[in-house]
């Protein structure tokens, strides 16, 4: 089976910040921005954008590592690898919101809110989900629909490896492209 | 191939699903003598406190293991034979093994006190203890917890939420002094201090335990003092759990000696855990650090290794989280440059950022702790492991913490070696 996944080329990203508006829309309960901005538990985006050298933005999300020290440190066993294929996935039902594994995390992608799908807790661990659902559907991630630059694409992992093997070639042999 | 694991909690439930993983066919044994369902025992803490219910604990059900084709044993081992390659098991069986995991852990420190009640002092470790202390909860009476560290700390605030007036003993001058620095301590300690129904007593420790006659029992402190207390809890920290491994041969020193690959002396026994007493990425020597996202990670490389795949064991070191009256305190590594030699600190502590610090030793991170920082410690622990140093820290990091790319992005040290411009 080929495994596609969400590919960040940083240095293309603008800043727009439309990653973040759609990966909240998609995660809301209504899946429509206009009647999402009005729910009372507002979804939050799982796709932040950082702020790299010089001002440049730098999208960053979860990579779903293997192994992935959220999940060693998740001490009620929240973060399930049995949910989707290769995507670690917070289940907000177990979630105690006690932060270790957003302290554990490398690249700073876990934070905390209340979230519509465990509304009694005052904060769970909110983090990307791959979107999973809409993958399954045969969607594309919410994040990706909205990248205008192609600094977010959904593809499978080997072509980018291969495009990540041309670039080093090119710059060993001094080839600009 | 047939893998024994002796206990199922952190480490060892976390070593069966990774020999699962790698070995589908393999015969897997876990060894647990508390009940089943395995449940997931730093979370008695939330029950004490009334935010979650003990069935809600569990993470482990019959299910679970049946899913995953792996037998539970409820038994307990009480002897090693490692020449032969068995388990002595306190029903009268024995069990063979070719590869065996020990993540039995560790128990809690004894707290030597004098006394005709010293015994009724509880612990805090699993859930009988839990249901020893609910069982001696009285809403509105007095509690006593011996113990400034974040088990004390969690029955402290535990206590206060079922309604009691809780008095905190610390031995050090300040509360969680291992755990943080001078300034986030003390911040603890002043926010105790002002909690209505909370006593801090610091540089205090209790000498004998009473029969007391207004409550159950009466502390005596080194003070001079006396307390009338219902109940006493302590949390002083563990040890861990080698006294029925004295017969094995295996070398047991604070635990039990493994090397990078976590294998004991004996090339088919190896372990995790509490118990391990394994290389610490820090100090560089073999030591027990008995905090779960260590005893989970333990778990999986010691399975790889049974499985003969060959994983080396980065070290260990201490880490933690836990939300403190609100606000989220986190520290990572070395806290306490005062007690390290030749350690140097850098402190950010920008409006709406919180307090971070770092802590350095010749150049290289060792260390951060953090009170409402942004949570960006895992890229610090991360960082500890690449051996950062401080002019690889970029400024555009330090200057602004809370909305900075993580160190890994472009330009970020972490990212060097994959950079290509």
């Amino acid at each position: 089976m080929i495994q596609k996944t969400v590919i960040v080329r940083p240095e293309r990203c603008v800043g727009c910040m439309q990653c973040m508006i759609r990966c909240a829309e998609a995660h809301s309960q209504s899946k429509a921005l206009a009647s999402a901005i009005r729910e009372p538990i507002l979804a939050k985006p799982r796709i932040h954008l950082g702020v790299g050298p010089e001002g440049r933005p730098f999208p960053s999300k979860c990579r779903h590592c293997e192994p992935a020290p959220c999940q060693d440190a998740c001490m009620p066993w929240a973060i399930r690898d049995d949910i989707s294929p290769g995507l670690k996935i917070v289940d907000p039902t177990r979630c105690i919101g006690c932060g270790m594994c957003a302290m554990s995390c490398p690249y700073y992608v876990i934070r905390f809110y209340r979230d519509a799908a465990a509304p009694e807790r005052p904060g769970v661990a909110v983090k990307c989900d791959g979107c999973h659902e809409r993958v399954a559907a045969g969607g594309i991630p919410a994040c990706v629909t909205a990248c205008k630059t192609g600094a977010l694409a959904f593809e499978e992992v080997n072509l980018y490896l291969k495009e990540g093997t041309n670039r080093l070639a090119n710059a060993v042999y001094g080839v600009r492209i | 191939m047939r893998y024994v694991v002796v206990g199922l909690h952190a480490a060892g439930r976390s070593a069966c699903l990774w020999l699962r993983k790698v070995d589908k066919t393999a015969e897997v044994i876990g060894l647990d003598p508390s009940p089943l369902p395995i449940y997931s025992r730093p979370l008695i803490s939330y029950v004490l406190a009334g935010e979650m219910t003990s069935r809600d604990m569990v993470v482990a059900g019959d299910g679970f293991w049946q899913e995953r084709g792996i037998t539970v044993l409820g038994d307990r081992a009480v002897a090693l034979d490692p020449a032969r390659g068995g388990l002595q098991l306190a029903s009268g069986r024995s069990l063979a093994y070719d590869r065996l995991l020990l993540a039995c852990g560790a128990r809690p420190r004894p707290v030597n006190l004098e006394g005709p009640m010293a015994e009724q002092v509880c612990f805090f470790r699993g859930r009988r203890d839990l249901e020893r202390i609910l069982g001696r909860v009285r809403p509105g009476g007095a509690a006593a917890v011996l113990g400034g560290g974040l088990v004390g700390f969690k029955l402290t605030m535990g206590f206060l939420k079922r309604g009691m007036r809780v008095a905190l003993i610390v031995t050090s001058p300040r509360p969680l002094s291992l755990n943080v620095d001078a300034h986030v301590g003390n911040w603890v300690g002043e926010r105790l201090k002002n909690t209505p129904g909370v006593t801090l007593l610091t540089s205090t420790s209790v000498r004998r335990v009473e029969a007391g006659s207004a409550a159950a029992l009466r502390l005596d402190l080194d003070t001079g003092q006396s307390l009338e207390v219902d109940i006493v809890a302590a949390g002083k920290g563990v040890i861990p759990e080698t006294g029925w491994l004295s017969g094995s041969g295996l070398e047991c020193d604070y635990g039990v000696v493994a090397d990078q690959f976590l294998r004991t002396e004996d090339e088919r026994v190896y372990v995790a855990g509490d118990l391990a007493q394994a290389p610490d990425l820090i100090h560089g020597d073999r030591r027990v650090n008995a905090i779960w996202p260590v005893a989970v990670e333990q778990g999986r490389v010691a399975a790889l290794n049974m499985a003969g795949i060959k994983a080396t064991y980065g070290g260990s070191m201490a880490m933690n989280a836990i939300p403190v009256f609100g606000s989220k305190m986190i520290s990572v590594g070395v806290v306490n440059p005062s007690l390290t030699k030749g350690c140097d600190e850098i402190t950010t502590q920008g409006a709406g950022s919180g307090y971070l610090k770092l802590v350095f030793r010749e150049e290289r991170l060792i260390g951060a702790v953090g009170l409402d920082a942004p949570p960006r410690l895992g890229e610090l622990a991360f960082a500890i492991r690449r051996r950062l140093r401080r002019r690889d820290i970029p400024s555009w990091w330090l200057d602004n913490p809370k909305q900075a790319a993580p160190l890994a992005a472009p330009g970020g040290f972490l990212a060097r070696n994959a950079r290509l411009t």
